[in-house]
């Protein structure tokens, strides 16, 4: 016997937090944009990271790539932590009772909300130790320099450290495909970076998303066969 | 804001509105009048709507671990306040933004497609029972726009063969 009722005063009966309608406010007044939590937002322009872009380019050369991964590694880490308060705080449960789909609808909605295009999370590489990313109109893609590898270090920091604090375990993401290359969408691979970072070559050998995988999963095949 | 009245907003940025405009604010000004009774209505007799239909959803799937017959009695707890939130704005685009746009990954993951186009089904009858011709006029639309996602999503049926 169900008694609605009960399941009134039991449940917590909130929509989509991250609406873009109700997450974002702004504050006119005094010039700020905020989000339903109060922490400040900041929109910025194409042409501003377009600039970070080159003017590390130029003051660091190639060491502007791990920079950039760091950095979205810090942001990754701070952002992991709010965002986990925050869902925490509006489905009225510990993060421990949240089921890990509405989880993951929080992070989407999340994503699309603050402009970062669209992510989709594959987990039909969990069994091999990967999850898969793929982002669509990205705004780091957009405003990176055309060049002949992806260069979203910022997303695969983030995405790192963010599923790095999700699973309690280091893990490490590299891109596979990059819309500033011409690809439809961008794909991240994470993992255990010893694992992970076995890709790396395969990269430079210009291997497709789907040949990476491949290889990755089957090496891991290998290493439970003890065939390496 | 109500869809309609935000419009008339905008249009007016810079000049008056004009007869037709006015005309039609008058309209919408009476339709509102309407829609804030069928909120109220509907905020007043949640449980009397949604218990009746919860009881024969229990009698239809005697089989099924009855947290996920609550899990899609839930879910249309709030499909019915948000719906009714959107009726009261006029404004479809609120509904699909907050709860159904959330739906297809929850049915999916949950295997309640099935459970929740029956639950519907039982609503509508509750609905007609209860709601006089315009106020089911008025929250049908929104009503349906939530059976059209359940009809969309994978079968249930699909997965679990």
């Amino acid at each position: 016997m169900i008694s609605v009722k009960e399941l009134v005063k039991e449940s917590r009966l909130t929509g989509n937090y991250f609406a873009p309608d109700a997450y974002l406010q702004g504050d006119l007044e005094s010039g700020l944009i905020e989000n339903r939590g109060g922490g400040r937002l900041l929109a910025l322009p194409e042409s501003f990271l377009r600039a970070i872009y080159e003017g590390l380019q130029e003051e660091v050369g190639a060491a502007s790539e791990p920079v950039l991964y760091k950095c979205g590694a810090w942001w990754g880490k701070t952002f992991y932590r709010r965002f986990a308060e925050e869902v925490s705080k509006s489905l009225g449960r510990p993060m421990a009772d949240i089921d890990m789909i509405e989880f993951l609808q929080c992070f989407k909605q999340c994503w699309k909300t603050h402009g970062w295009g669209s992510i989709e999370l594959d987990f039909d590489f969990y069994q091999h130790g990967f999850i898969v990313a793929q982002i669509k109109n990205s705004a780091f893609a957009n405003s990176s320099p055309t060049l002949d590898k992806p260069k979203c270090f910022v997303e695969a920091g983030l995405l790192s450290s963010f599923f790095t604090g999700l699973t309690g375990q280091k893990l490490h993401c590299i891109q596979t495909t990059c819309e500033s290359m011409g690809a439809d969408c961008n794909y991240f691979v994470l993992g255990l970076p010893e694992r992970v970072k076995r890709a790396e070559a395969w990269l430079q050998e210009k291997h497709d998303h789907a040949t990476i995988m491949e290889r990755l999963c089957q090496s891991q095949m290998d290493r439970y066969l003890n065939l390496e | 804001m109500h869809t309609e009245l935000q419009n008339l907003l905008y249009a007016a940025d810079d000049h008056y509105l004009s007869d037709a405009d006015l005309d039609q604010f008058q309209k919408t000004a009476h339709s509102l009048a309407e829609r804030i009774e069928t909120y109220e209505y509907i905020r007043d007799r949640e449980l009397s709507i949604l218990q009746p239909a919860a009881d024969y959803l229990s009698e239809e799937f005697p089989n099924t671990d009855s947290k996920i017959l609550e899990r899609a009695v839930v879910h249309w707890l709030s499909i019915l306040r948000y719906g009714s939130m959107a009726m009261l704005c006029d404004n479809v685009e609120f509904l699909n933004q907050r709860i159904l746009e959330w739906m297809p990954d929850l049915l999916e993951v949950y295997q309640l497609r099935d459970i929740e186009i029956a639950f519907y089904r039982l609503l509508q009858v509750q609905i007609k029972s209860t709601l006089s011709p315009t106020q089911i006029d008025l929250i049908k639309p929104y009503l349906e726009e939530a059976y059209g996602v359940l009809l969309r999503s994978k079968s249930t049926l699909q997965l679990s063969a």
